[in-house]
């Protein structure tokens, strides 16, 4: 329990169990078995933008990518797009996903090559995305996605939604491994931690960084393949607010916003304890306002929580320095 | 410089545009966002950024349409705007130099809650049909010239003032060279926080009486894309978005440069849709410049 990380992540499950007990309390239809199926149907999405923002912020710089979204946005119109000229579905998606990865790369250089804070690269490419993805379209959304491809986000499998069974769980074990046990892994925490060590220490501190802001974009890529199959749509504004909500969950999970300290399992918690807030609110039928409000006081409250935390921690070093 | 250019270009594209008219609608249509920018461009210059002020000037903007609703006089409302707009920036500050939150973050956080007051307070229908007694700091005229001129100017020398002149604005600039410094030497860093974040709400609460004067309603979409237009204007301007550097006068040019591209975009007959497009385009362009720059200089 020494371990502050250990602590946030007991911290986060309390505060989920808090959220479902306070979902049942509110409406008497959150404890039924259908519930829990409706409730990750929402999940995948945002948790797989929470993760990549996650791994953005870790390498530390400080990083973020508020261009998520919008990425994800026209990554979902470009599919959408080659399909209606013919292209099959498949391998749109396929391009799709690179251009995602393309998106990605621009944010990458603008914030690795050129050294362009972060916070503004990616604030001019949400803006330079969000409103291609707008203006292509003129604000429509293009239908047309056959009946099949709806199966990977809507079917289900043991009452499980199959996008968390193909997407969701795969990538979230698959980044686990990567940052726990892989060289990779500790390379984006030294990074983190302390950039000019890392870099004295033989780690290529930018060179990680421009991969994780592609990986970022190719991330957004899948998160569009998967509202394309929920919707059955590309819609210009899929990925409107999901850059705030992707950051309020990795902060919320743990990540601190300069780099070096997070878990994925933080903010796979995260993403279940928005999804659960959120979903109770709704089947209680109370206003959206107060979700929001929700949110806004857990990402204060955790922060503010994480810092008191970190401080009795350290104040507690310092009394006992071995 | 780029200005001018801009300018030019759309002054051929289109003979509406240099006309006397077209050029008030423009100012008119700046007179928020303007404000606004007085104040996020000592926030930023103070190494900090806020991207609540979408939902301050929402929430200051819903309760002067109530205020107007129950028949207060224009005073008074001005004064529950003013008033609203400073005490939501104050707890902003309050949060960011308190609890050591990163200023995105808890401004994030903020922003969220007060979109949250504003649909409680709307419940989700417009308010419109207010009254125009107030027009006249936006639309009226003075002495031959158009009044938001006058409000930009006033706010404008008032900030630079407060900014060049002041023991106040050394302050400012010394946290955003170095916090841990001027802690050090013994500056109030929180107080300073404080009341400059308290300083942009308050602005932010007078664009939102400007704004009830100008639209007379108030939508429930109001100010969203406020904060990030704010924040690209500044940089445009050329501040320093890690702190201890900004222009006021630049953030203005940044002001008039996003709100002539929108305008202009118009007039020759571009979709509005495009005009997002092209502000990120511009910033993406104007970044990449200054990267190039400092570079050639270090």
């Amino acid at each position: 329990m020494k371990d502050p990380l250990t602590q946030r992540l007991f911290f986060l499950f309390g505060l989920l169990i808090a959220a479902g007990v306070l979902g049942a309390l509110l409406s008497p239809h959150f404890l039924q078995a259908s519930t829990l199926g409706y409730l990750l149907q929402y999940v995948p999405v945002l948790g797989v933008l929470g993760m990549a923002q996650t791994l953005v912020m870790l390498s530390g710089g400080p990083g973020i990518d508020l261009s998520i979204g919008a990425t994800m946005s026209l990554v979902g119109l470009a599919i959408a797009g080659l399909f209606g000229m013919g292209v099959p579905l498949l391998l749109a998606c396929l391009i799709g996903v690179v251009i995602g990865a393309l998106l990605g790369a621009v944010n990458a250089f603008l914030v690795c090559v050129l050294q362009v804070p972060s916070l503004m690269a990616t604030l001019a490419t949400f803006f330079a995305y969000s409103g291609l993805a707008l203006a292509l379209t003129s604000g429509s959304p293009i239908g047309g996605i056959p009946a099949w491809f709806g199966q990977l986000a809507q079917g289900r499998l043991l009452g499980i939604p199959v996008h968390m069974w193909t997407v969701f769980i795969p990538m979230a074990i698959l980044l686990h491994v990567m940052l726990s046990s892989t060289k990779i892994g500790s390379h984006i925490y030294a990074a983190g931690n302390d950039e000019r060590a890392a870099f004295l220490s033989g780690v290529k501190v930018w060179r990680l960084r421009f991969a994780l802001y592609c990986l970022s974009g190719t991330i957004a890529g899948i998160a569009a393949i998967m509202t394309l199959s929920w919707f059955q749509a590309a819609r210009p504004d899929a990925g409107e607010g999901m850059e705030l909500l992707s950051v309020t969950v990795a902060v919320l999970g743990g990540a601190h916003i300069f780099g070096g300290i997070g878990r994925i399992m933080g903010t796979v918690l995260a993403v279940l304890i928005v999804t659960t807030l959120q979903v109770g609110l709704q089947l209680a039928n109370i206003s959206q306002a107060w979700q929001l409000a929700a949110i806004g006081l857990l990402l204060i409250g955790s922060v503010v929580a994480d810092n008191a935390v970190g401080e009795r921690l350290r104040a507690r070093a310092r009394r006992a320095p071995t | 410089m780029a200005l001018v250019v801009l300018c030019a270009i759309f002054a051929s594209q289109s003979e509406f545009f240099l006309t006397e008219r077209n050029l008030t609608t423009i100012l008119r249509n700046s007179v928020d966002l303007a404000v606004i920018c007085a104040g996020m461009t000592i926030v930023i210059i103070l190494g900090g950024i806020d991207v609540s002020v979408g939902g301050i000037l929402a929430v200051a903007a819903v309760l002067i349409g109530r205020a107007y609703q129950y028949g207060a006089p224009d005073w008074v409302v001005i004064l529950v705007g003013l008033s609203a707009g400073a005490a939501l920036g104050a707890i902003n500050g309050t949060i960011i130099s308190k609890t050591r939150v990163p200023p995105i973050v808890a401004t994030l956080g903020t922003m969220y809650i007060f979109i949250a007051v504003l649909f409680l307070v709307i419940g989700g229908v417009w308010i419109s049909g207010l009254p125009n007694t107030l027009s006249f700091l936006v639309i009226g005229e003075f002495a031959g010239l158009p009044s938001g001129l006058y409000v930009i100017g006033a706010i404008y020398v008032f900030a630079w003032l407060l900014l060049r002149r002041t023991p106040w604005g050394q302050r400012v600039v010394a946290i955003g060279c170095d916090e841990g410094a001027a802690r050090l030497v013994g500056i109030p860093v929180n107080r300073t926080k404080i009341q400059a974040y308290a300083l942009l709400g308050l602005l932010a609460g007078f664009a939102a009486v400007l704004y009830v004067a100008r639209m007379r309603n108030v939508e429930v979409n109001i100010g969203t894309n406020i904060a990030l237009e704010a924040i690209a204007a500044t940089i445009l301007g050329g501040a320093n978005i890690r702190g201890g550097i900004g222009s006021l006068i630049g953030a203005l040019m940044g002001v008039l440069f996003i709100k002539i591209t929108q305008n202009g975009l118009v007039l020759i007959g571009v979709s509005s849709l495009w005009e997002t497009v092209v502000i990120g385009s511009l910033l993406i362009i104007v970044l990449i410049l200054d990267a190039l720059e400092t570079r050639r200089i270090s």
